[in-house]
Formats: C-alpha cells, sequence, structure tokens
C-alpha cells in the first residue's frame, strides 16, 4: 500500500470554497480535462443532522501506459464513486472517492476534507487531501510498479485539481461582485 | 458546469445544478435545509441518467460498490 498526502490554504472563506467544490470541474477549471462527466446519483440531507449527503459518479478519461492497460483490462474510460457530506455546523466538506473501474487489480481511496483554516477560519480554508493506493496481485513487484505510477498520476491529477479549483473560485468570485454591483444600481 | 456522462441528460443535469446550487447557497448554507424546490428537476434528471447508466452496465457497478461500502469510508484515516 503507498500514501499520497497533501494539503493547501484557499483564501477563500469556507462558505464560498464549499458553494464552488459543487462547480469544480466546470469550464473555468481548464487543467482537470481528465475528468469527462459528474453525475449526481443520490442526494438528501438527514433532518436530525442537517448533513447534506450526496453520491456521485465521476467519469474520466486518460491514458495508461500499455503494460497497465494489459493488467486492467485496458479501456481508457473509468469511474469514481464519491459520496460527500457536508456538515454545516461544524463547517467541513468530507468527500470519500473510491474507484470502480479496475479495482480487482487496484484500489484507491481518497478523503479530502475542506474546514475553515484554524489561524484565520473566517477568510481562509484548509483543503486536506490522502490517498491510499493498494495493488492486489501474485507478483509484488508488478504490484510496487502499479502502486508507483498510480502514486504519481495521482499526485499530478491532485496538482491540476488545486490549480483548476484556484480558477474557479477566482471566477466565482469575481461573478458574485459583478453580481452584487449590478444590485446595488438597481 | 460539469457534462453528464450521457450528452443526452447534459441539459436536464444542467437545470438541476443550476437549482441546486442556488438552493445551496441561498437557502442551505443560511440553516433553511427543508425546502426542496429542485426536486421536480432532480427527478426528470434522474430518469434520463439511469437510462444511461443502465445501458453502459454502470448501474450493477454502483450497486455492488453502495453494498460493500455504501459510504466509502472502509479506508481507515486517522
Amino acid at each position: 500500500m503507498k500514501v499520497f498526502e497533501s494539503s493547501c490554504t484557499f483564501d477563500y472563506p469556507w462558505a464560498n470554497v464549499s458553494v464552488a467544490n459543487w462547480r469544480k470541474y466546470c469550464a473555468w477549471n481548464t487543467q482537470s480535462t481528465h475528468v469527462v462527466a459528474v453525475d449526481t446519483l443520490s442526494r438528501s440531507v438527514d433532518p436530525s443532522t442537517g448533513v447534506l449527503r450526496t453520491e456521485r459518479l465521476i467519469t474520466c478519461k486518460q491514458s495508461a501506459p500499455r503494460w497497465l492497460m494489459k493488467f486492467v483490462g485496458g479501456t481508457e474510460e473509468s469511474f469514481v464513486r464519491e459520496v460527500s457530506e457536508v456538515d454545516p455546523s461544524k463547517r467541513t466538506v468530507t468527500l470519500r472517492s473510491t474507484n470502480l473501474t479496475g479495482s480487482n487489480f487496484v484500489s484507491v481511496q481518497e478523503t479530502v476534507i475542506y474546514s475553515p483554516d484554524p489561524i484565520a477560519p473566517e477568510s481562509k480554508t484548509l483543503f486536506r487531501q490522502d490517498a491510499q493506493i493498494t495493488a492486489y496481485g501474485a507478483f509484488s513487484r508488478l504490484c510496487g510498479a502499479i502502486e508507483d505510477w498510480s502514486v504519481e498520476r495521482f499526485g499530478q491529477n491532485a496538482m491540476k485539481g488545486r490549480l483548476g479549483f484556484e480558477a474557479v473560485l477566482e471566477m466565482s468570485a469575481k461573478a458574485f461582485r459583478e453580481m452584487r454591483s449590478e444590485e446595488a444600481k438597481i | 458546469m460539469s457534462a453528464s456522462i450521457d450528452p443526452e441528460c447534459s441539459e436536464k443535469k444542467e437545470r438541476y445544478d443550476t437549482c441546486f446550487i442556488k438552493w445551496y447557497s441561498e437557502k442551505y448554507l443560511r440553516g433553511e435545509s427543508q425546502t426542496d424546490e429542485c426536486k421536480d428537476l432532480f427527478k426528470e434528471y434522474q430518469i434520463c441518467l439511469n437510462k444511461a447508466l443502465k445501458s453502459k452496465g454502470i448501474d450493477a457497478m454502483i450497486e455492488e460498490a453502495r453494498k460493500t461500502s455504501p459510504n466509502n469510508d472502509n479506508a481507515k484515516h486517522g
């Protein structure tokens, strides 16, 4: 098993980040081109806790090396199931994702948490991400190679995701400011 | 907004997503989570989406994942 971890701070309040999170893979994100579709499978609010639970299907298209395609059954389209929970009283967004495609060979379990930055809780948001990557198989060298490749690719995609999300946050803030100034004119 | 897995559903998805984001930012985050004004748009989108998932055979994959790990929280996090 290999573990990937990263964290960063976004210079936007938690509420804004939590709204923009739903738009993470929109046209403003020109970085995460491997995500081709995001569909909502189910959504509900727990009446006692107020927690919003959302289940989504994320469709990705990304090429993989030929040696790897041979083992995982070689389709370019792959699917990820994400279950997220928004807790408005604690101000957290937790997203848990698992790969549906190729899960007999490699399991990728990712957790992302957005929460107010402890130093500047009203203006900044902390982003924490970790992933556990485990390859299954009889040949440990091959498993090691699959895990290494997966961790590397995961890191590249995570970097693109952060840059792309930064752009979404900036555009959202701009759109919001314009909407406010339009309202002020009326 | 991002596309749907089936281009046929993208327009319905867009209408639902727009409704949801408005509800999320204007109602939900302000503590008014009881309303459900996007219910009909969601239903329309789901009819289209479920058809697409079935024809692509993804529905079985999702069902299986739901059974094994309803909340995807099998991984240990410290």
